[in-house]
């Protein structure tokens, strides 16, 4: 009966759409590293956490007010609700008891309300028995009045900030990686310990029992001169105890140096992860980035021009030369093999990428990057360079959406250059956008003012506006001459008065931002009333 | 007709004298290297052997006397800044322009006489920024003005006599007449500013103003004849 109850309401939490959405929000509160909302909460929990250290470093010789005492309980709830919390999300017990139920379902075998029960438990053991949870546990317990005397683990709260700040996790794993090398200098450790305290009670207790009376006070001398402290409140008289005591001093610096170089080492492996970590959890919060694969000159000029328009991209090199020079001019770089699966992956090619550009000066990296690339991700932009003429077939065939050529580009430019200077240097002042003049298109978008109107009508001399062209695939306008095919669609050069707009058309404009601008804006609030009229 | 010198073999000499080709200029490609040149002259160039360190030699094929503009595509900067201070010793006003690789050699081959310097890799990074952000007007451009159809963007002086002279640029009215877009002029007396036409249309046009105009290689020529009847 309890258990059919039980399997009933396993299912209706899988379906309920309230629940699952409760305890979304709830992860994104408290465990997704991503949400804003728990770098939120992180915060006010380290305020309060802080907040009650404070308290209890106060409460010593003064007594608390009635107010301190409700801020104390709400402290408590609000600790207690988060471990719950905590517990509840960090699996789903529902699961459990569904996939117990199926199986014996299946199998054809009773139901065991046992079996479940311990199997959930299990569960919560593991995340009650995590170093986490136990603080967490350690930092409420004893301000309940029964475990008054346990007062001193309050100090546990402020472990609980382990929780809160990534640095502090860091530290943590910093340690846990070199967990061998700290384990045997542990054992070491205990051992001088071990005999050096034994050692100092034989010599010194007979002779300077006011000092060393137990084994403790042996026990306490020794880790004080291990440790290089040295309080000298406990001296051994004895040559042996001095002896001993020599011996403790220097074997103490040996463990402290082998200690730090043990640290530092550490900190040195972890550092590189760390800032590859800092570039993919700056990236995760990017969305429309490129990926630039191969930091050359290209690549640079490239990354200043996204960089001036406050566009996000990430670098991948492989050569560190390159890598640090990225890194002094502050852009997001990964050091890694741009033409590997997994390295392309994490830069965020099927998340926040939206193109993919290959500027290295090898053809064949390029080819095979953009062939890695558009495997992995069919609808990405892909832009590669290709150095050499044969090599532009290849790279459309791998995939690339559009091939550049530096050294032809170049020498085109230097060929308009002979015979038009004036003009030349007019028409790259516009593309450089140097100038206050820009090109830039206008889509004809329905149901608005520009829409089925005739180019005269609409009078874009008034507007400050020069009307170059007319892109379009709209076969109403094939009457029209001056016609340029441009990738399946056609451009009509200086089109007629008479030519009449319809929607999809893309207006190729030459004016001032500030002319563009403002059409746009009225095409866009044009749109908007016509939509509220239909 | 232009007589063009270019030194030095790269892809880009090779892109910038197949274009030259069909704008029918008198071409010639040095170099001291003997199997570059047997390369060029496979590919239809006329070509000449020289050291250009040589000043008698560049003197020889013309340098200071009809060569009027040259291309200095070096790969290293130094023998480009090397090739210009020759050159500009030799002809005060032959047009220099060079690659420079090191964009900290730009200013080396201005204060040795470059006229124009071309950074490949500045281009290419512009050019690559153009199609990433915004495709559409690089795909436009890319076709039509740079491209394999005849638009282009020219620059027309305007002849004495011509009846656009003491007119104002409002008056003009050239998309209809001509069907050529007029982007803006140059007035030579104030120096090499551009006036894009939108902005001062009250601008009295004068001989001697160049129109910088876009439009097809026919319709411009059809313009440049109209211009110098007389108004």
């Amino acid at each position: 009966m309890f258990s059919r109850l039980l399997v009933s309401i396993a299912y209706f939490l899988q379906d309920s759409p309230y629940y699952r959405h409760t305890k979304q929000f709830f992860y994104n509160l408290l465990e997704n590293p991503d949400s804003r909302l728990k770098a939120n909460f992180d915060i006010v929990m380290i305020a309060l956490v802080m907040f009650s250290v404070f308290l209890l470093i106060y409460e010593v010789d003064t007594p608390l007010t009635a107010l301190d005492m409700q801020f104390e309980q709400t402290l408590i709830l609000i600790f207690t609700l988060e471990y719950l919390l905590r517990g509840w999300l960090y699996n789903d017990c529902h699961k459990i008891i569904l996939a117990h139920y199926e199986k014996t379902r299946y199998l054809n075998i009773p139901f065991s309300l046992i079996t479940v029960l311990g199997k959930i438990f299990a569960q919560k053991w593991a995340y009650m028995s995590s170093p986490l949870a136990l603080i967490d546990l350690l930092a409420i317990l004893p301000s309940y009045r029964p475990l008054r005397m346990l007062r001193l683990f309050l100090i546990f709260r402020l472990f609980k900030l382990f929780r809160y700040f990534n640095s502090l996790k860091l530290f943590t794993e910093v340690l846990a990686s070199k967990r061998f090398e700290l384990y045997t200098l542990a054992i070491f450790l205990s051992f001088v310990v071990f005999i050096g305290s034994t050692a100092i009670y034989l010599f010194e207790k007979p002779t300077n029992s006011s000092q060393v009376a137990h084994l403790f006070d042996a026990v306490y001398f020794t880790i004080v001169t291990v440790s290089t402290v040295g309080y000298g409140d406990i001296t051994p008289h004895t040559t042996g105890g001095r002896i001993v005591a020599m011996v403790l001093i220097l074997s103490g610096l040996g463990v402290f140096s082998f200690l730090t170089s043990i640290m530092v080492s550490a900190f040195n492996d972890k550092m590189q992860d760390m800032r590859e970590n800092q570039t993919y959890t700056e990236l995760k919060r990017c969305r429309d980035y490129v990926i630039i694969c191969g930091f050359g000159r290209v690549g640079e000029h490239l990354a200043a021009r996204l960089k001036a328009e406050r566009q996000h991209f990430v670098i991948i090199d492989i050569n560190a030369d390159n890598v640090s020079k990225a890194k002094r001019l502050g852009y997001l770089v990964i050091q890694a093999d741009a033409s590997k699966n997994a390295v392309l992956l994490q830069a965020g090619l099927n998340q926040g990428a939206n193109s993919v550009v290959c500027t290295t000066g090898n053809d064949v990296v390029n080819v095979y990057i953009t062939l890695s690339s558009r495997h992995l991700n069919p609808d990405i932009r892909i832009v590669s360079r290709a150095n050499n003429p044969d090599t532009i077939k290849k790279l459309y065939q791998a995939g690339a959406s559009d091939v550049i050529q530096p050294f032809a580009i170049a020498g085109l430019v230097a060929a308009e250059y002979i015979g038009q200077p004036v003009a030349f240097e007019a028409i790259f002042g516009i593309l450089k956008q140097e100038k206050q003049y820009m090109i830039d298109t206008l889509t004809v978008t329905g149901p608005s003012f520009i829409e089925a109107k005739t180019l005269a009508e609409l009078d874009f001399i008034g507007r400050k506006l020069v009307l170059l062209g007319i892109v379009s695939d709209n076969p109403a306008h094939n009457q029209h001459k001056n016609r340029y095919p441009v990738s399946h669609q056609h451009f009509y050069f200086n089109p007629p008065a008479h030519f009449v707009l319809h929607s999809g058309d893309v207006l190729v404009l030459l004016g001032r931002d500030v002319s563009i601008g403002h059409l746009r804006q009225q095409i866009a609030r044009s749109r908007f009333n016509n939509s509220r009229k239909s | 007709m232009k007589h063009i010198a270019v030194f030095g073999f790269s892809l880009m000499s090779l892109e910038l004298m197949q274009r030259l080709q069909q704008a029918e200029h008198s071409l010639v490609f040095i170099s001291q290297d003997c199997a570059e040149t047997a390369l060029m002259t496979a590919q239809g160039f006329t070509c000449q052997t020289l050291d250009f360190r040589n000043d008698d030699q560049l003197q020889a094929i013309g340098i200071g006397e009809h060569i009027d503009t040259l291309f200095c595509f070096f790969p290293t900067d130094s023998d480009n800044v090397f090739l210009t201070i020759s050159a500009r010793a030799l002809a005060k006003d032959l047009t220099i322009i060079s690659i420079v690789d090191d964009p900290e050699s730009a200013e080396k081959l201005l204060a040795a006489g470059a006229n124009k310097i071309i950074d490949p890799y500045e281009i290419c990074g512009r050019k690559l920024h153009e199609m990433l952000t915004r495709p559409d007007i690089s795909n436009i451009l890319d076709h039509t003005v740079f491209g394999q159809h005849d638009l282009n963007l020219v620059q027309v002086p305007i002849p004495p006599g011509s009846y656009l002279e003491n007119t104002d640029l409002s008056g003009l009215d050239l998309n209809a007449q001509y069907n050529v877009i007029l982007i803006g002029v140059v007035d030579t007396d104030q120096g090499e500013e551009l006036h894009f036409a939108l902005d001062d249309t009250s601008r009295r046009l004068t001989a001697g103003d160049i129109l910088v105009v876009l439009g097809v290689t026919a319709d411009i020529e059809a313009f440049k004849a109209g211009l110098s009847v007389a108004g």
